[in-house]
């Protein structure tokens, strides 16, 4: 068969409508990238249940014949991974938590209140967001080491903060700022006083952002890495992301397990993904970049 | 009496040189400042007086001038610290027209009236979810010499006779390692630039189209010039991300082959870690800084101005 004569016709009539040639070309460039965007988990994800005999003699096939759990269990029972996987979750959830309360004092008081320094404040938020990490990594370190928090959940914790806090108080200053004032003033006026403000009206109506801000922050913690690497260095104290580094030994690299572990790391982060979908996607406008 | 209680909760202007909040604004933002002191300002403080100090970690500094700038600038380290230079901007750069490219297509055609928008954005936006170790590590088993998908599927097909060093040839590491990060990144375009459209007034386009604007002009008149913005500060912003990050580079290349994807943090971390030169390794970002200084301050005169809106 070939592209001449009369089987083209159709097409060419299909595409000859307006338009139609765009959406056509559209819908390819989605088919090739999707394919690209899909391509590596997919592959990770075969990886991470193929034997090591097919993986090691067959090649790579694309579709595996054998399947096995093997993996996975080397890498729950056989690896300090289940450890350093309870280590992200503890340094996440701790900065996290810490970031959220900060965030949302700091961002009431940046918003709300008159005194002096208020915009200097702000503008240091905005400076600390933005900052380069490849400069504070390195004097992190040394200071760590200089007040022995090196080697330590502590001292991570602490680290996360320098992007976790002045991400969700800027974050949560624009969304206090698009709460009317009138519920506030009405309150005030009715004598209640500004920490039962704080408590009772504001922040039970800023539940979905405290949510989305808590979310994105201890995602961005679970995958950090630079400083996960530089400040910990004892197998049980880390966290899983450098974990992983040592799924390879030397030159040697296990495959399968690294594929297991990296599966079982990217499902906390992809699971509030799927499930705050439409509230990541609204939660972008919510920050920082809006035209 | 109501006016009274109005005028005590809320209006009384108490004579304060701190402002009328005071008290319970410096409460609530004392953990904040704290913060921002002592884990943001005192270490960039830190790398300041260390890049003019003689100092391994753990031991005393000696004060040394500007003589770590003067051995990556002029001195013994040049060569390296030149190359990182230029290996940044390859990389940087390349990174950005990848996702700039990717990503506006990609935004263009999901804001358009496509079928299943819902399901080609949700995977569109995948990369974005996953961890960049985790997708650096599925990078770098695809590009593996003998059992790596693409050598095995490109030997298959007959295509190559040789395994292509992908990670390992001087010629082919940085293309594919900007592969990974492309990939990885482009979601955040999208979605800003998908903001971005979304913002624009449909009815420009049906006044267009009434004029008789093609498709083309549309694009060039109406989308380009609306987007001017978002790409801007799309553009600030993921420079600053990219070009500091160091994880794919650390786990696919560790610089090499050859320094040839040696980027300066990667170069930092080299000698600031590994090399326990706390002097040197703090230096050669701070040689970024002014570059990036100057992102930070248009990006937070816009961040700022929208605050106050």
């Amino acid at each position: 068969m070939s592209e001449h004569g009369w089987r083209t016709w159709p097409v060419i009539g299909y595409l000859a409508r307006k338009n139609r040639g765009y959406y056509l070309l559209g819908y390819l460039i989605l088919l090739v990238y999707g394919l690209w965007t899909i391509l590596p988990i997919y592959w990770m994800l075969v990886t991470s249940v193929k034997s090591d005999a097919e993986m090691y003699t067959a090649g790579a096939n694309l579709l595996p014949v054998t399947f096995t759990l093997s993996h996975y269990y080397s890498t729950f029972f056989q690896s300090a991974f289940p450890r350093q996987l309870l280590n992200s979750f503890i340094v996440s959830t701790t900065t996290t938590l810490m970031a959220v309360v900060f965030g949302a004092m700091a961002g009431y008081a940046l918003t709300r209140l008159r005194f002096l320094g208020r915009t200097v404040i702000a503008r240091l938020l905005v400076y600390s967001y933005l900052a380069p990490g490849s400069i504070l990594f390195i004097p992190i370190f040394a200071l760590m080491v200089m007040y022995g928090l090196w080697n330590t959940l502590h001292g991570l914790s602490l680290a996360y903060l320098t992007f976790t806090v002045p991400f969700c108080t800027w974050m949560l200053m624009g969304y206090f700022k698009s709460i009317p004032l009138e519920l506030e003033e009405a309150a005030l006026v009715d004598g209640a006083s500004r920490w039962t403000v704080l408590w009772r009206i504001v922040l039970p109506l800023s539940a979905p952002a405290l949510v989305v801000v808590a979310v994105f922050s201890f995602t961005n913690s679970w995958n950090e890495f630079l400083l996960a690497l530089v400040l910990v260095q004892k197998k049980e104290v880390m966290t899983a992301t450098v974990g992983l580094t040592f799924f390879q030994v030397a030159d040697l690299f296990f495959w399968g397990a690294m594929m297991a572990a990296s599966t079982v790391m990217a499902l906390p982060p992809l699971l509030l993904y799927i499930i705050g979908q439409r509230w990541v996607i609204s939660g972008w406008t919510l920050g920082a970049v809006k035209s | 009496m109501a006016r009274a209680l109005r005028a005590g909760a809320v209006a009384v202007p108490r004579r304060s040189l701190f402002g009328r909040d005071w008290q319970l604004g410096f409460l609530l933002t004392a953990p904040v400042m704290a913060v921002l002191v002592g884990l943001i300002a005192y270490p960039f403080i830190s790398a300041v007086l260390f890049s003019l100090q003689d100092i391994k970690v753990g031991g005393q500094g000696r004060f040394i001038g500007l003589e770590n700038y003067r051995t990556l600038l002029f001195g013994a380290e040049r060569a390296r610290f030149f190359n990182s230079v230029w290996v940044s901007i390859i990389y940087t750069g390349g990174a950005l027209l990848g996702k700039f490219v990717l990503g506006l297509t990609c935004a263009l055609i999901l804001n358009s009236a496509i079928k299943a928008r819902n399901f080609w954005r949700g995977l569109l936006f995948l990369p974005w979810t996953i961890p960049g170790v985790v997708s650096a590590y599925a990078w770098k088993w695809i590009y593996d010499d003998m059992r790596g998908v693409l050598n095995v599927q490109l030997a298959n097909l007959g295509l190559i006779q040789q395994p292509i060093l992908w990670l390992s040839d001087i010629n082919i590491a940085m293309w594919a390692l900007l592969a990974a990060v492309i990939w990885q990144g482009t979601p955040f375009w999208i979605m800003t630039f998908l903001a971005g459209l979304q913002s624009i007034p449909q009815e420009l386009y049906e006044a267009a189209q009434i004029d008789g604007a093609s498709t083309a002009q549309s694009f060039l008149y109406i989308t380009l010039p609306s987007l001017r913005n978002v790409i801007i500060v799309t553009f600030m912003l993921s420079s600053i991300w990219t070009a500091n990050s160091v994880q794919y580079v650390y786990i696919l290349t560790q610089g090499g082959p050859a320094n040839a994807t040696e980027t300066f943090p990667m170069l930092a971390l080299i000698w600031g870690i590994r090399s326990y030169n706390i002097g040197m390794g703090a230096t050669v970002p701070l040689l970024f800084f002014p570059i990036f200084a100057i992102f930070i301050y248009f990006l937070s005169k816009r961040l700022l101005q929208e605050g106050e809106a």
